[in-house]
């Protein structure tokens, strides 16, 4: 059974990695501000859902009140960023579009 | 006289990196701090006390001196920042705009008053249409963030946390609340009148509890002497007395957060801004 949780929780915190490290290489390598956004609003929501997965899965090792609040009081995090990150991404474009900043079209150089 | 200045403060950066020469070594264990006072500290804190966050101790009980004139100083800047920048001539042009169809009044007399229902709503210099996603969000999360901010005062004893923590947060929430609607919406429910006399109570409690403990016949800010104002176990007293110095100093950062957000933001008018 330990062994189960064990590897249910590894599997969501390698998960959780994996797409924080695609968003980390998406943050640097996308080519304007606007698509440099995207992966930073796409890593803090399902890369947090998918980590603290693992760690309320791996906290529930030994079932108890404490720990299945403590587990709430998890949930409740990811709740809150869920709210909260992409409205701040949203407000960001916002801004930036009312700056007048344009978005990236790839240009062509063939004449 | 850029020069002046340049030499003016290479100066006092000299002086103040050769003060640091006679400090002790970072972490070191024969330094005055680390052989007496870090040691009482850690062995008597939680029998003289019964609060198990010794940075709280520290901070509230054992150098309470030092926290009440640091509250004093965040008033003092709440006070200076309104004698500076406040600004009580009439404003400048004022614009309405008629919701439903979007027709912008422009008024050029200051003294003009508009009577209308709700159907025109006050336009700043920098007005943006309103976002209904960024209102709705802040709407819900607004007061889950007082709550964090009251349980942050309030826990200070027991988890990392106190009074300015707290209080900042509480001031973030109500700048949040400028942020995502105006300013008029922030200042119409929070009034200058009210956050002044919050600012001041604030410092005022923390002097009245140390003021109450002299008249107790203790020490000022010597919180065992309360004992018989509250009816509570004695040995827990200390705890209680620097929970109410924690609530003093938490109205205080949050009244002097938000008056100084507001007098930088509208330039003293308090009528628009960000």
């Amino acid at each position: 059974m330990h062994i189960l949780i064990n590897i249910a929780a590894i599997f969501f915190l390698v998960m959780g990695l994996v797409f924080f490290l695609g968003g980390a290489v998406g943050i640097i390598r996308m080519p304007d501000f606007y698509s440099r956004l995207h992966p930073a609003g796409k890593l803090d929501t399902l890369g947090i859902f998918a980590m603290v997965t693992g760690l309320v899965i791996y906290n529930l090792h030994h079932f108890s009140l404490e720990t299945l609040l403590l587990s709430i009081k998890m949930f409740l995090i990811v709740f809150f960023v869920f709210l909260a990150s992409p409205t701040a991404t949203h407000s960001i474009v916002d801004a930036g579009m009312r700056a007048g900043l344009r978005p990236w079209t790839q240009k062509k150089k063939k004449e | 006289m850029k020069f002046f200045g340049f030499v003016i403060v290479c100066l006092t950066g000299g002086l103040l990196l050769y003060g640091t020469m006679d400090l002790p070594d970072w972490g070191d264990p024969g330094s005055p701090a680390s052989t007496h006072l870090s040691d009482y500290y850690i062995e008597h804190i939680v029998e003289e006390t019964q609060v198990p966050n010794l940075v709280t101790a520290v901070l509230a009980d054992y150098r309470g001196y030092d926290t009440m004139f640091e509250t004093a100083v965040v008033f003092c800047a709440g006070l200076a920042c309104f004698l500076l920048l406040r600004d009580f001539r009439p404003g400048k042009d004022r614009y309405f705009r008629h919701v439903p169809t979007g027709v912008m009044l422009h008024f050029k007399n200051p003294d003009t008053r508009l009577v209308a229902g709700n159907e025109f709503e006050h336009m700043d210099k920098e007005w943006v249409p309103s976002d209904m996603i960024i209102k709705t969000v802040c709407r819900i999360l607004i007061p889950f963030i007082q709550i964090y901010a009251l349980y942050v005062v309030a826990h200070g004893d027991f988890s990392p946390g106190g009074g300015f923590q707290g209080g900042v947060i509480f001031g973030s929430s109500l700048i949040l609340m400028a942020i995502s609607y105006n300013l008029k919406t922030l200042v119409k429910r929070v009034t200058e009148k009210f956050l002044s006399i919050f600012a001041a109570a604030g410092v005022l409690i923390y002097v009245g509890i140390g003021v109450a403990a002299m008249l107790m016949g203790g020490h000022f800010l010597d919180y065992g002497m309360l004992a018989p104002l509250l009816p509570s176990d004695p040995g827990h007293i200390r705890a209680l007395g620097m929970l109410g110095v924690e609530i003093g100093v938490g109205i205080a950062v949050m009244a002097v957060m938000v008056i100084i957000y507001i007098n930088i933001v509208s330039e003293g008018r308090h009528d628009e801004g960000l």
